[in-house]
């Protein structure tokens, strides 16, 4: 009897023992890191990439470019921006950009008033240099240091130039853009209009409209009345895709058009793969991301003295659906 | 030795350090994790007090903006420098993770106290306009802060988001801690309490048992107890005691046995002289009648009856007096002699009696009337029932240590039964002894004589004869019963 009473009180506390240790492990073990708390802060430059458009591939492939430049010669650098286009909290950002005391902006160019006082008065009295990136702005008004994308008139150009060969020289084109008008859609548009002006065979409709999905919808019924017989239609701003295409789509069917975009919207890409674009002028956003970085880097080490004004041109090119129709 | 206080003074200390040192651990852990909360606590109300304290800078230039005196400008200013202070502290916040949005907030913070400055300076040079510019400026700057207050608070919870769930799991794994710590205390105390209290009862128990022992009369079992406390003390004592009584016991046992044989000694006295006594018909007269008998024969030129009847009247004055005393040996074998001179005389043609003695031996001591029926039962057994006679040796041999006497005969013998029997002394003496002094009487003699048992050996086959062998030894033991006792 004591024997047993003695196995059994043995054995009980040789469990408890164990789970005792097992438990204790867990309790004591060192808990998480916390960030290690710095006396100095990390005196490399800081920059900032303000888009409008943040997370879509476009964007993202500037934004990856810039990084990687940007660790590669010691910068710090974050993504700031605004989605879908709000110019409101685009601006807020850049003002708190500069605000902030960034050493180097680069800055999506967005054609407004108050983007050039910004720019011109803001940032040029923190002595902030700014410089434009995929979107060009008019530089007398926004004393941007310089440009980095693509050339927005070549690229229309370049656009222009195969629709209307697929197009057997004739016909009528539709043209969807912005309302309000940006500069790099002007320049888009000024492209294109320089290669339809040469073709007396071609005519071109403008169509407006603002940003929502609703005005999109309304714009493309609208022209697909009031021009029946349009053969293509160019979506200059590429965020209008989407909604143009379901609308066509509900109509009638999409094949007989040649719809051409660009490829900064959020899924020009996708739709191209699709089929239900046909192409696409695919400009180059990782290498403005790098270039960018660099030419801001260079300015702040003042290593090739002043920047071209004129801008840092990147590469383009046309992309078709893989069908080739 | 450790006394049961100390017993327990141990083990009320070892479980009070296991108790202590699991509370300090635990409070120490608790403390620690309390620390950490409020580092994280402070972190955020760092962080909050610069947009509290901005706001207040906006409050009081409004203030000052409309009623620009003395009072509201030193307001302003004390108000501006709790912005400056609160920005120096969160200065003290920054880390890995935070560096880049920390650089910025407090760029921010340095450009609302700038454009406040401004503000202030535009207003007390008299230009309104441009004052409340700066002032509209500061104001959304001021909302900045508060904005990027929260965002950076948001990063610090996910920064801190898998430190805040470690804790969480700790608080929960620290309660199953507990619960765990818990049982295996309670079980080692049991153990301990169990072991404790054995180490107590146990020797208590024995202690018990060995009094129950001594209580039943059992002294010979010694007294262990497996202790080293104050019980074992009280064992040893209580031993000591076992021993004592145990001695005292043994001493007036063996008192009691020597009474017990000298009483038997008397007895067996008293049974001879008895015997002794019955035969004794007038002995006087019978002397008187046995010599006028021999003078009578001596005169009537009978020599040879004159002469037995000399032996007759020898051997009974002899059985008279020779009872209480020691005589020599030579006594002894004159009064055989006679008494064979005797039975001569009644078997003349039967018995042949052979003597070997050594004559040295004969001054040495010995109980009187021994040899005379022992010889006695040889002419009983050998000589009486044999009609062809049959041949008695006596031999007396000197053997070192002691006087070998034999009395040997060519009778029936005896079976080894009745042998031993005889040596137990169970087969009691049958009539037809001259004196009535049977063997067993001869050999309880012989052995309170000598104190010693062995002195008489019946060496005896049956149909072979029988000798009796006496191994007197020459120098007496210590019992002297044969002359404690004297004759009336």
């Amino acid at each position: 009897m004591r024997k047993k009473v003695m196995i059994t009180l043995l054995s009980l506390s040789a469990i408890f023992l164990i789970f005792t240790i097992a438990s204790a492990e867990k309790v004591f073990r060192p808990s998480t890191e916390l960030p290690k708390s710095l006396s100095v802060s990390d005196d490399s430059p800081r920059l900032v990439l303000i888009t409008q458009e943040l997370k879509t591939s476009f964007w993202g492939d500037v934004a990856t470019g810039a990084e990687r430049m940007a660790q590669d010669k010691g910068a710090q650098l974050e993504v700031w921006g605004s989605y879908g286009s709000n110019s409101d909290e685009f601006l807020k950002k850049l003002e708190l950009a500069i605000h902030s005391k960034m050493d180097g902006i680069i800055v999506q160019g967005l054609d407004t008033e108050e983007f050039s006082e910004l720019t011109k008065v803001k940032a040029s009295f923190y002595g902030i240099p700014i410089i434009t990136i995929a979107n060009d702005v008019p530089k007398q008004e926004s004393l941007r240091k310089t440009y980095v994308g693509s050339d927005q008139f070549k690229a229309g150009k370049l656009l222009a130039e195969d629709l209307v060969e697929s197009m057997d020289y004739k016909g009528e084109i539709i043209i969807l853009s912005d309302e309000e008008s940006h500069y790099y859609q002007r320049q888009r548009i000024e492209g294109m209009m320089e290669v339809f002006d040469t073709e007396p065979l071609i005519t071109v409709t403008n169509s407006r409209t603002s940003r929502s999905k609703e005005q999109v919808v309304a714009a493309t019924q609208d022209f697909l009345n009031k021009s029946p017989n349009a053969q293509s239609i160019v979506a200059v701003n590429a965020n209008h895709l989407n909604a143009m295409l379901q609308e066509i789509s509900r109509r009638t069917q999409l094949e007989p058009y040649h719809i051409y975009s660009f490829d900064d919207g959020s899924d020009a890409f996708s739709l191209l793969q699709q089929g239900k674009i046909d192409a696409l002028v695919k400009q180059s956003p990782i290498e403005m991301g790098e270039k960018s970085v660099e030419l801001m880097m260079n300015w702040l080490s003042n290593e090739t003295g002043s920047l071209d004004t004129n801008g840092y041109i990147t590469d383009i090119e046309l992309v078709k659906r893989a069908d080739g129709s | 030795m450790k006394t049961i206080q100390q017993k327990i003074w141990t083990l009320v200390a070892i479980v009070l350090s296991v108790m202590i040192a699991i509370w300090l651990t635990l409070t120490y852990y608790n403390q620690k994790t309390q620390d950490q909360y409020n580092d994280i606590l402070q972190r955020y109300l760092e962080m909050n007090e610069v947009t509290n304290a901005s706001q207040l800078v906006i409050t009081n230039l409004n203030t000052f903006l409309i009623d620009p005196s003395i009072d509201n400008e030193s307001k302003l200013s004390g108000s501006t420098k709790a912005v400056l202070k609160a920005q120096k502290s969160v200065t003290q916040l920054r880390n890995e993770e935070n560096d880049f949005i920390l650089t910025s907030y407090l760029n921010l913070i340095d450009s609302f106290v700038e454009t406040v400055e401004r503000s202030v300076s535009y207003q007390n040079a008299g230009d309104a306009d441009s004052s409340v510019a700066q002032f509209s400026e500061a104001n959304r700057i001021s909302n900045y802060i508060s904005e990027m207050t929260l965002s950076i608070i948001d990063s610090e919870l996910k920064s801190y988001e898998s430190f805040y769930r470690d804790i969480i799991i700790k608080s929960d794994e620290l309660k199953q801690l507990g619960i765990w710590l818990l049982l295996l205390m309670t079980t080692i105390l049991l153990i301990l309490a169990y072991l404790f209290s054995l180490s107590i009862t146990r020797p208590i128990h024995q202690l018990r048992t060995a009094a129950d022992e001594l209580s039943k009369g059992r002294f010979d079992l010694p007294i262990k107890v497996d202790s080293n406390d104050e019980v074992s003390f009280l064992a040893k004592t209580f031993d000591n005691m076992r021993v004592s009584i145990n001695r005292l016991f043994d001493e007036s046992q063996l008192k009691a046995q020597l009474e017990m044989e000298l009483q038997e000694n008397k007895l067996l006295l008293q049974e001879s002289q008895l015997r002794i006594l019955q035969s004794q018909i007038n002995p006087h007269f019978l002397f008187n009648t046995l010599n006028t008998l021999s003078k009578k024969a001596y005169l009537e030129g009978s020599e040879e009856t004159s002469d037995l009847l000399v032996s007759v009247a020898g051997l009974f004055r002899y059985n008279l007096k020779r009872m209480d005393r020691p005589v020599t040996l030579f006594e002894e074998v004159i009064v055989l002699k006679q008494y064979m001179e005797i039975q001569k005389a009644r078997f003349p043609d039967r018995l042949y009696f052979h003597t070997e003695v050594d004559e040295s031996c004969l001054h040495f001591e010995m109980p009187g009337l021994t040899l005379q029926p022992l010889i006695e039962n040889a002419v009983i057994h050998a000589i009486e029932p044999q009609e062809d006679g049959g041949n008695i040796w006596f031999r007396i041999v000197d053997s070192e240590n002691a006087i070998r006497i034999e009395i040997e005969d060519s009778g029936g013998g005896m079976s080894e039964d009745k042998r031993q029997q005889l040596l137990k002394g169970v087969i009691m003496p049958e009539n037809g002894h001259s004196t009535g002094i049977g063997f067993n009487n001869v050999m309880k003699r012989l052995a309170l004589f000598y104190n010693s048992e062995t002195i008489v050996s019946i060496d005896s086959e049956e149909g072979n004869g029988t000798k009796i062998i006496l191994e007197l030894p020459k120098t007496r033991g210590i019992g002297d019963a044969g002359e404690t006792i004297d004759r009336r």
